[in-house]
């Protein structure tokens, strides 16, 4: 294995509070996870059609985290680039009442226990990277996201 | 509550510009206009279900986009949302020259000047469109 790679791909809901959490769940784990190289791939270009975005969920093992259970994030991935090699819903981690949570969504808003929750939904993230079969890493020639993250 | 205007960012994980356009949105629906518009997951739309297809289709939409690419845009237009007006982050960024915003994950103060010029100006486009139906 040359490079090791994996996509995350987070829902970033904007109706409660799950798809904050898993927004900034997903940023917590590009900025601070150090044994795999992970790529957060931008889930509305990648349903816009975003070519590159497709080919590297095609390639690369890819994590799907959603805010809620309706997951759709999974789900868009799964229809575009096959089956997904982890899904993290974090509506199973902080409780439905949080994720569904519509007041507080903006992140100037957040407290320290929803910070909290975004270390615990990383966490999560981090197991379910660390539960990839190491033979799925067999994207070597991909050349990146055209979004450039 | 369909009625109202939808305000749907891109939420662009990958650069600031996303996180300014989720800010920007979010403040309208939640705290400028809350009464006149809301806002609806983008990548629920995507999943094309009934029940959010309801929400959307044919209704009047402003889209917020961190990016050129405008996924928003085009996403909500795909599902047949009317999209009334695009705005563009990095319209009011040009604005903006030689400031630091932040980063993907948090907004600095400069960041946060930019989402309240961006929420002020969907804000005025909301009444726009409000006081055209009258």
């Amino acid at each position: 294995m040359d490079e090791l790679k994996v996509g995350v791909i987070s829902c970033s809901g904007e109706e409660c509070l799950g798809g904050t959490i898993s927004r900034l769940a997903t940023r917590k784990v590009l900025e601070e996870l150090s044994f795999v190289s992970t790529v957060t791939l931008c889930l509305p270009l990648y349903l816009a059609g975003g070519k590159e975005e497709r080919d590297f969920a095609k390639v690369f093992p890819t994590i799907a985290v959603d805010g809620c259970d309706k997951l759709c994030a999974k789900r868009s991935t799964e229809k575009y680039s096959g089956k997904i090699n982890g899904s993290v819903d974090v509506s199973k981690i902080i409780g439905n009442e949080n994720a569904l949570n519509t007041d507080t969504v903006l992140i100037k808003d957040l407290t320290e226990e929803h910070l909290q929750m975004v270390d615990k939904v990383a966490s999560e993230i981090i197991k379910a990277i660390s539960a990839i079969n190491p033979d799925s890493y067999s994207g070597k020639t991909f050349g990146g996201c055209s979004c450039g993250s | 509550m369909h009625k109202k205007v939808k305000v749907i960012p891109c939420s662009g994980i990958g650069k600031v510009y996303g996180l300014m356009a989720r800010e920007a949105a979010l403040k309208t629906v939640h705290e400028l206009c809350p009464e006149k518009s809301e806002t609806v997951c983008l990548a629920y739309i995507m999943t094309e279900d009934e029940a959010v297809r309801n929400k959307i289709e044919g209704f009047n939409c402003i889209t917020v986009d961190g990016c050129p690419k405008m996924c928003a845009s085009k996403n909500v237009s795909w599902i047949g949302g009317r999209v009334i007006d695009e705005m563009k982050v990095l319209d009011t960024v040009k604005e903006h020259k030689g400031k630091k915003f932040g980063s993907a994950t948090t907004l600095d103060a400069d960041g946060y000047v930019v989402v309240d010029e961006i929420a002020d100006k969907i804000v005025k486009k909301i009444k726009d469109i409000i006081k055209e139906k009258l």
